[in-house]
């Protein structure tokens, strides 16, 4: 077997496949494929309307039973049943068959019935409730009754002693939704203008609601007033704000005796909801146990389909033609999994397995593994490499955590970094399986960015010498304070050597501090950020090396390095140089670089303090190479550009695009160039016109030569974020614990206490999170912007093999 | 202690580099090679800019809060 390509700095080399399948076998075969995650398929149907291809009968109906089964899932989800997770055991076998069709048939047809079954339970279910909720309603009216008509003696005759009205007052009663009790009380008001008599209670339970589908609270009411025709119009506003109406008695022995009735009819109903209810309970209970396992097997078998309706049908040979990208060093594979399955099914005649010549722009593909994917995603969210370009995800992997270290120096943080990391790290397989929320997830997937982040910020917060803003002693100072002074006395530290690794503590709390980290730090900016260009530039030549683009070597990569090499570089080796001289020992004024700079192109050929011997005429040269630099970057391609392409298409030279690359494709070249007109990636590149060239590159020039300056500029961000975080850190470590310090006693330990824990608190969030967010978001930017712009062209296509998907419920919705 | 030392480290440094390129685990080749060495890299970098800074100090570390016992 071929040794698999890593892939990872450039993409994979993909070859263009055709496969002719046996139609009888074609399922099982794309099954295979899909379980493997080979191949990109290709639509060789795109003129075919989506409704007209070969197996739109089959999704269809296989659509349907994915309804179906959402339906189930969502009746399981109102009973609050938990669904059964799929037992991994196909995980095991390396090389799994399709399910056969009349398996899948039966999958179909129990659908239906079970969809049909369930549904007449939840029907009957729902239906019955209703009738429970009517009558308990009406008792509940009844119940209320009592109360009403003994409160509303006042009403009657006062000679009359039987309960009962006379025939001129008539009453409504009913139940109404609490919220609604008010407006019925001020409408009947308005529109019986006062003349009425309005009572009602409030329902101890909240009953069901037709309507709304949930249980609501409920009042009974009563409204006694005179005549038919008033009463009519009661009984509509009464149903018109959602009210039932039920008719009582107004007899008390004829209200018990329907009491009674209504009693019995509602144990009943009892009874028979229960069953109801048990019996769907039972059934729920059965299916949450298979539904995940039947929604994969559908799922899996719809994706099939939808695959195979991709291919090319060639009804009179009885064979699928597929087309699809395949890696280089995956073929063998591929065809070792059809001659497989050819045997285990025995048919004989064989799949074929044919590569296309093709100037198709291949998909690109990097191999990732559990490390490096989530620093290919940094990339990827920027922009898909074009196929075979450097990968910057490379070495990304370790400029974006440094860069980000840079920024968040300290040794404490990078270590609560680190630590929260290696937990996430050590932990992934328990992690991994079990489910997590969308925060916690993207911690979870940058787990290895966040390792390396923090690692880096160990180190770099070593050479800060910055521990929660506090200094280590580790190694002899190269500074020593004079024998004696008096207090309060200004003294100053004499130098005796240098610190070997890091800053020196002697800085630590000095009047000055700030001044000496400032200059360090803002030179370390502008060198990293320097290299970093320059190493991200270098990837451009590459580039135009791999592809044998000599023109934009000689156009395009040499004039930019030379002019970014004569001021940016030149300023590089300044500040190095600068420090490598000992300008107190020799008595010279140490000049200033930034003057220095600003001069060499104010006024070319005067240096003001000179740096080294020869300085002006050094720097008048470099100025004239940058500036011939200039018209070569705006002049050679376009020019070269006139001289050859152009003479060639007035000879009548077309850019090659003919198809005819493979001798097993003949009989589809009509086929093959009609879908060609509807392929972007299809022409691009020919029809650049000499305008269109020079435009972009006038575009470029000015960008480059622009960014050269801005992009060194934008790398000062190292040095004002990271001198914000100590500065940070520092004010952080006197607000609180320091204040601890000066107490003593039981006070002091309570103090601390909560001064600790606050100082602890505000770190981890403050300090590690919200700066460390903030710090990554600038790494991410300098990656994205500074450095990929060198070199990335970013337009390629991602690989996306047909692969089956988990098809879990929650994913879904 | 002079800037030869940060010739020393480079060449150290460049040494286990050229070292590491070989003897790189065979799987995943490309990506420990370029992990390892660029990590290198960048350390040192950042190694020598601090040592550097320091090794002809323009300004001296001042205080005034500095009490008279600390002396030595």
């Amino acid at each position: 077997m071929v040794e698999k390509y890593e892939a990872m700095f450039r993409s994979a080399e993909m070859s263009l496949v055709q496969v002719y399948i046996p139609q009888e076998i074609a399922r099982d075969a794309v099954y295979s494929l899909g379980d493997q995650g080979l191949v990109q398929f290709r639509d060789l149907n795109t003129k075919i309307r989506a409704f007209q291809r070969t197996f739109v009968p089959e999704v269809r109906r296989l659509d349907n039973l994915q309804r179906q089964y959402r339906y189930l899932y969502q009746l399981l989800c109102e009973h609050h049943i938990k669904i059964f997770p799929e037992a991994d055991e196909e995980l095991s076998h390396g090389f799994q068959m399709a399910p056969g069709t009349s398996k899948i048939d039966d999958h179909i047809e129990n659908g239906t019935l079970i969809e049909e079954r369930t549904k007449q339970l939840a029907e009957a279910s729902e239906q019955l409730e209703l009738q429970k909720s009517d009558l308990e309603q009406f008792r509940h009216v009844l119940q209320a009754g009592d109360e009403f008509f003994a409160n509303a003696t006042g009403l009657t005759h006062p000679d009359s002693q039987d309960e009962t009205f006379p025939h001129s007052v008539s009453f409504v009663t009913g139940t109404i939704p609490r919220t609604k009790v008010g407006t019925l009380e001020q409408i009947l008001w308005r529109v019986l203008r006062g003349n009425l008599f309005f009572k009602h209670v409030e329902l101890p339970e909240p009953l069901y609601d037709s309507r709304s589908k949930t249980k609501v609270l409920k009042n009974a009411f009563i409204v006694f007033s005179h005549g038919d025709i008033i009463l009519q119009r009661v009984k509509k506003v009464a149903e018109s704000l959602d009210a039932s109406l039920y008719d009582i008695s107004d007899n008390g022995n004829a209200r018990s005796k329907q009491l009674v009735e209504i009693n019995s009819r509602l144990a009943d109903i009892y009874t028979v909801l229960e069953t109801t209810n048990t019996t769907l309970k039972t059934e729920l209970y059965a299916i949450s146990k298979e539904i995940q396992s039947w929604n994969t097997v559908i799922a899996r078998e719809k994706a099939v389909f939808e695959t195979l309706n991709l291919f090319d049908f060639d009804s009179n040979r009885k064979t699928l033609i597929g087309e699809g990208w395949v890696p280089k060093d995956e073929l063998n594979s591929l065809q070792g999994q059809l001659a497989r399955l050819t045997a285990s099914l025995g048919v004989d005649v064989p799949s074929i397995i044919q590569v296309l010549e093709t100037n198709k722009t291949p998909p690109t593909f990097h191999r990732t593994n559990k490390f490096t994917d989530a620093f290919q995603n940094i990339v990827d969210c920027y922009g898909t490499a074009t196929y075979r370009e450097v990968n910057p995800g490379l070495p990304t992997i370790v400029t974006f955590p440094f860069m980000f270290a840079v920024m968040f120096g300290d040794m404490g943080h990078g270590m609560l970094m680190s630590m929260v990391a290696a937990l996430l790290v050590f932990n992934e397989k328990a992690l991994g399986r079990m489910k997590r929320d969308e925060i916690f997830d993207m911690a979870f997937s940058g787990r290895y960015i966040l390792l390396l982040m923090g690692l880096f910020s160990i180190y770099t917060g070593f050479l800060y010498n910055d521990m929660f803003s506090k200094s280590l002693t580790l190694f002899k100072s190269g500074w020593k304070w004079p024998s004696h002074w008096e207090e309060g006395e200004a003294i100053e530290a004499k130098a005796i050597g240098t610190y070997v690794m890091g800053l020196d503590w002697a800085w630590h709390g000095t009047e000055n501090a700030l001044l000496f980290s400032n200059s360090y730090k803002m030179k370390l900016s502008v060198l990293l950020g320097f290299i970093h260009m320059t190493y991200s530039y270098m990837f451009s030549l590459v580039n135009a090396l791999y592809f044998k683009n000599w023109i934009d070597i000689v156009g395009n990569f040499i004039p930019g390095l030379l002019f970014m090499q004569g001021i940016f570089g030149y300023l590089s080796i300044c500040i190095v140089y600068k420090w490598t001289i000992d300008w107190v020992k020799d008595e010279r004024v140490a000049p200033g670089l930034l003057n220095t700079l600003i001069n060499m192109f104010l006024s070319p050929g005067n240096v003001a303090e000179e740096l080294y011997p020869h300085q002006a005429k050094v720097q008048v040269i470099l100025l004239i190479v940058a500036l011939i630099c200039v018209p070569c970057l705006l002049l050679i391609k376009p020019l070269h550009f006139k001289f050859t392409q152009g003479k060639e298409s007035h000879n009548g030279y077309v850019a090659t695009d003919s198809q005819d690359g493979g001798e097993g494709l003949v009989e589809h070249n009509d086929q093959l160039v009609k879908d060609d007109d509807d392929d972007e990636e299809e022409g691009s590149g020919h029809g650049e016109e000499f305008g269109d060239v020079v435009i972009h590159q006038v575009i470029h020039t000015i960008e480059f030569c622009l960014n050269t300056v801005s992009h060194t500029a934008s790398y000062l961000r190292l040095w004002a974020l990271s001198l914000a975080h100590a500065q940070l850190s520092t004010v952080l470590w006197t607000m609180t614990i320091q204040i601890a310090f000066n107490f003593r006693g039981v006070t002091g330990v309570i103090m601390t206490i909560v001064l600790f824990t606050m100082w602890f608190v505000l770190t981890c969030v403050i300090l590690v999170l919200m700066e460390g967010t903030s710090a990554m978001l600038h790494s991410l930017r300098l990656h994205w912007v500074e450095s990929m712009s060198k070199f990335f062209e970013g337009e390629g296509t991602p690989y996306q093999p047909f692969k089956f998907q988990p098809a879990d419920f929650e994913v879904i919705e | 202690m002079s800037s030869y030392t940060v010739l020393v480290a480079f060449f150290a440094v460049a040494l286990a580099s050229v070292i590491f390129w070989f003897v790189a685990p065979k799987e995943n080749r490309t990506v420990w090679r370029s992990t390892v060495i660029l990590s290198m890299a960048m350390m040192f970098l950042m190694w020598a800019f601090t040592y550097l800074a320091q090794l002809h100090p323009l300004v001296a570390p001042r205080r005034s809060d500095l009490r008279p016992e600390f002396a030595e």
